[in-house]
């Protein structure tokens, strides 16, 4: 598997992602050698194999810049970095016998096709956004390339959500017949007591990019903190809108009112997810959008912009224009004033939420291998 | 006036003499469940409406998707009519058949007539369902069934949309209806009678549901409108809300908390516990989900009290 980041370290879903999905697949009792620019550490998965370059003198290994804010910041990671670690896993030996080699985002498409021409196996790659998305319309020319490498090479692409499977088809060119779509998922967790109940804010967790859409929470929180004296608006996240988002706050007139809790760890993400009243996920652009089905089923009342990829899978949730601050306010509002719609709809989106899980997801992967495997004439 | 020709219609078929009239709730209201007048005066309202409008004084009552109860029964022999509509369901019949007429327990003097919904429901359902067995209906085969059902009386009974919206034009049911008539007249053990002709049949047992069964569902009761916590949280607030519309004495405010007591708000507030059943319920909702429509309701109904509140000079506390 050619990946990009892993837990601990991980600034979004694909780190989760490539947790869960390794996890899984080798609980299946396949095998993975997981390949990453970094040097870790790594979340142990017993039968993941973990490679990096410069891993013979351990902690040598590169820093790379987080590929995800790339194109939303002015030094970009491009050059010699990125072909190098291209070339290390096009050149990597002694992988053993190898049946898949599957690619995550645009990273080390390159790498990963000139790898699976060498080995002779099929290429599946999985999309989890796009340069078009991230960039909010303004992608880097050289992203689009890798990204599109893969997408012509691989013999199976996966995509996160309907609407993200279309967009390959429609911005790609990616052949319809080899485009399958194949959710996220959560983990159960159990449901924590509510924190303190009379307390009561209102949760966005998530990185603070251009593409999640945090001014409409800001905006739409403004039109009703007055109602709500009560009520805290929490920010929970970091990225290169950060500062930009406190002074919207303060512009705002509720700077009093938004706690930005900067980047937070997995045990306190959940403890904030037992304590909210609501999650919000404006995003302009959400190709799955794990938090929001994290908050689901953590039993917290979801609203998420329409675009999300979840929307896709779950109705137990608002779905709002992300455009749409007015539409926002309105359904937070409800859900702070109406105690029945919140742990109704808790309840029936904790339990759509885990209906159906990683372990779903992996047989559903497993299964894309076995068809790109057939495609490519290979015994099974 | 938004159709003044089916109006037209419908004062054309009471000259004939054919139909009867059913009294009903002038709302499509839950009424019926909460506390008076107000259910006595919204079916007053409905027989001052049928009067002025048709001439017709309505001697047997139905409730709101078919509700009945003992309690319902009582209310129509205090309102003095002569019988009410019910749902032929098993649960209540326990092994007697829906083809006889019944009398209330709790009223005898109310004559019960019972919908029976296997037949009813092969137009009302079944009609343009393809994968159905007996796809396609005929009124020849209808009418055959009903010649070959044992009993008294078979009350058919079903939705005006039933012809031409549930089942389109398209589908044939129009053609259908039109031939049913001759297609029964073959058969000389049937003949057709109005609500009030059968309910002089002399009843063949007292029949007593100590409970309010309805038309809906699988379960026959107000699980439909009254099944889950947002339908019950709502209706709660309706009721409360209830109760400073009166105080009010503002007729506008009283219509429009009355427009609230409509039975089909609370129908699309149906959450079936975990997705089972939601198919029905949705393909009637005009919301996205059950919590946009609870979402609504609710507003509308705090903007109500409000305005009541208003009326009744109560300040803002909030």
């Amino acid at each position: 598997m050619v990946g990009w980041e892993f837990p601990p370290s991980h600034t979004g879903g694909l780190g989760v992602h490539s947790y869960e999905m390794t996890r899984e697949l080798t609980r299946l009792g396949h095998s993975v050698t997981f390949l990453t620019p970094f040097s870790g550490p790594f979340t142990p998965v017993p039968g993941v194999t973990f490679h990096y370059p410069g891993e013979a003198v351990a902690g040598t290994g590169p820093e790379y810049p987080p590929a995800y804010w790339a194109g939303e910041t002015p030094g970009s990671p491009f050059g010699d970095s990125i072909d190098g670690y291209n070339a290390w896993v096009e050149g990597l030996s002694g992988l053993g016998s190898v049946d898949i080699v599957h690619v995550h985002d645009w990273f080390g498409t390159v790498g990963a096709r000139a790898l699976a021409a060498r080995l002779g196996r099929p290429l599946v790659m999985t999309v989890h956004s796009t340069e078009y998305d991230r960039s909010l319309g303004h992608p880097w020319e050289r992203i689009l390339h890798r990204e599109q490498i893969g997408i012509s090479a691989a013999t199976r692409i996966i995509a996160v959500s309907r609407h993200l499977r279309q967009q390959l088809i429609d911005r790609y060119s990616a052949d319809p017949e080899k485009v399958r779509v194949i959710y996220n998922a959560v983990r159960p967790t159990e449901r924590l007591e509510r924190i303190d109940p009379t307390k009561r804010f209102v949760l966005y967790v998530g990185r603070l990019a251009a593409m999640k859409g945090v001014d409409t929470f800001l905006r739409a929180a403004s039109r009703i903190a007055d109602v709500f004296p009560d009520v805290l608006f929490v920010i929970a996240g970091e990225g290169p809108e950060y500062a930009r988002l406190i002074h919207l706050a303060t512009r705002l007139g509720i700077g009093d009112r938004v706690m930005f809790l900067g980047k937070v760890s997995d045990e306190e993400r959940e403890m904030l997810l037992s304590g909210a009243s609501v999650f919000v996920l404006p995003s302009v652009v959400e190709p799955f959008g794990i938090a929001a089905l994290e908050a689901m089923a953590a039993g917290v009342p979801t609203i998420v912009s329409k675009t999300s990829g979840v929307a896709e899978i779950s109705s137990s949730l608002f779905r709002v224009d992300f455009w749409d601050v007015d539409e926002f306010a309105s359904r937070i509002a409800e859900l702070l004033e109406y105690p029945t719609l919140r742990a109704t709809m808790g309840d029936e989106g904790r339990w759509e939420a885990l209906r159906e899980g990683w372990p779903e997801r992996a047989r559903e992967t497993v299964a894309v291998y076995l068809e790109a495997m057939r495609a490519e004439g290979m015994p099974i | 006036m938004i159709a003044p020709d089916v109006l037209e219609r419908l004062r054309a078929l009471r000259r004939s003499g054919r139909v009867a009239f059913l009294a009903e709730t002038y709302y499509h209201s839950l009424a019926f469940l909460v506390p008076p007048p107000e259910l006595a005066e919204e079916v007053a309202m409905h027989r001052k409406m049928l009067r002025a409008e048709f001439g017709a004084s309505p001697t047997m009552l139905r409730m709101t998707e078919l509700a009945y109860s003992d309690d319902l029964a009582r209310f129509a022999e205090s309102e003095r009519f002569r019988g009410m509509l019910a749902e032929g369901w098993e649960g209540a019949l326990r092994g007697q058949s829906p083809t006889y007429p019944y009398c209330a327990a709790s009223a005898p003097t109310v004559a019960l007539l019972l919908r029976h919904y296997p037949l009813s429901d092969d137009v009302g359902f079944r009609f343009s369902s393809t994968g159905w067995s007996e796809y396609p209906l005929t009124a020849e085969k209808y009418a055959r069934w009903l010649a070959a059902t044992p009993g008294e009386v078979i009350g058919l009974f079903m939705d005006f949309e039933t012809f031409g919206e549930h089942h389109p034009a398209r589908s044939g049911i129009l053609e259908f209806l039109s031939a049913l008539p001759s297609e029964v007249a073959r058969h000389p053990g049937l003949h057709w009678s109005t609500v009030e002709e059968a309910a002089e049949i002399p009843p063949r047992a007292p029949l007593s549901v100590p409970y309010t069964m309805s038309w809906a569902d699988q379960n026959r009761d107000l699980g439909a409108w009254l099944g889950n916590d947002l339908q019950r949280s709502a209706f709660e607030a309706v009721k409360k809300v209830g109760m400073v519309a009166r105080q009010s004495a503002d007729l506008e405010i009283l219509s429009d908390w009355r427009k609230l007591l409509t039975s089909d708000h609370f129908y699309y507030m149906y959450v079936s516990g975990h997705g089972a059943d939601q198919g029905v319920h949705q393909y009637f909702s005009s919301y996205e989900s059950p919590y946009d429509a609870y979402a609504n309701y609710m507003n509308a109904l705090t903007d109500l009290r409000r305005r009541a509140l208003d009326r009744l000079g109560v300040p803002v506390l909030k």
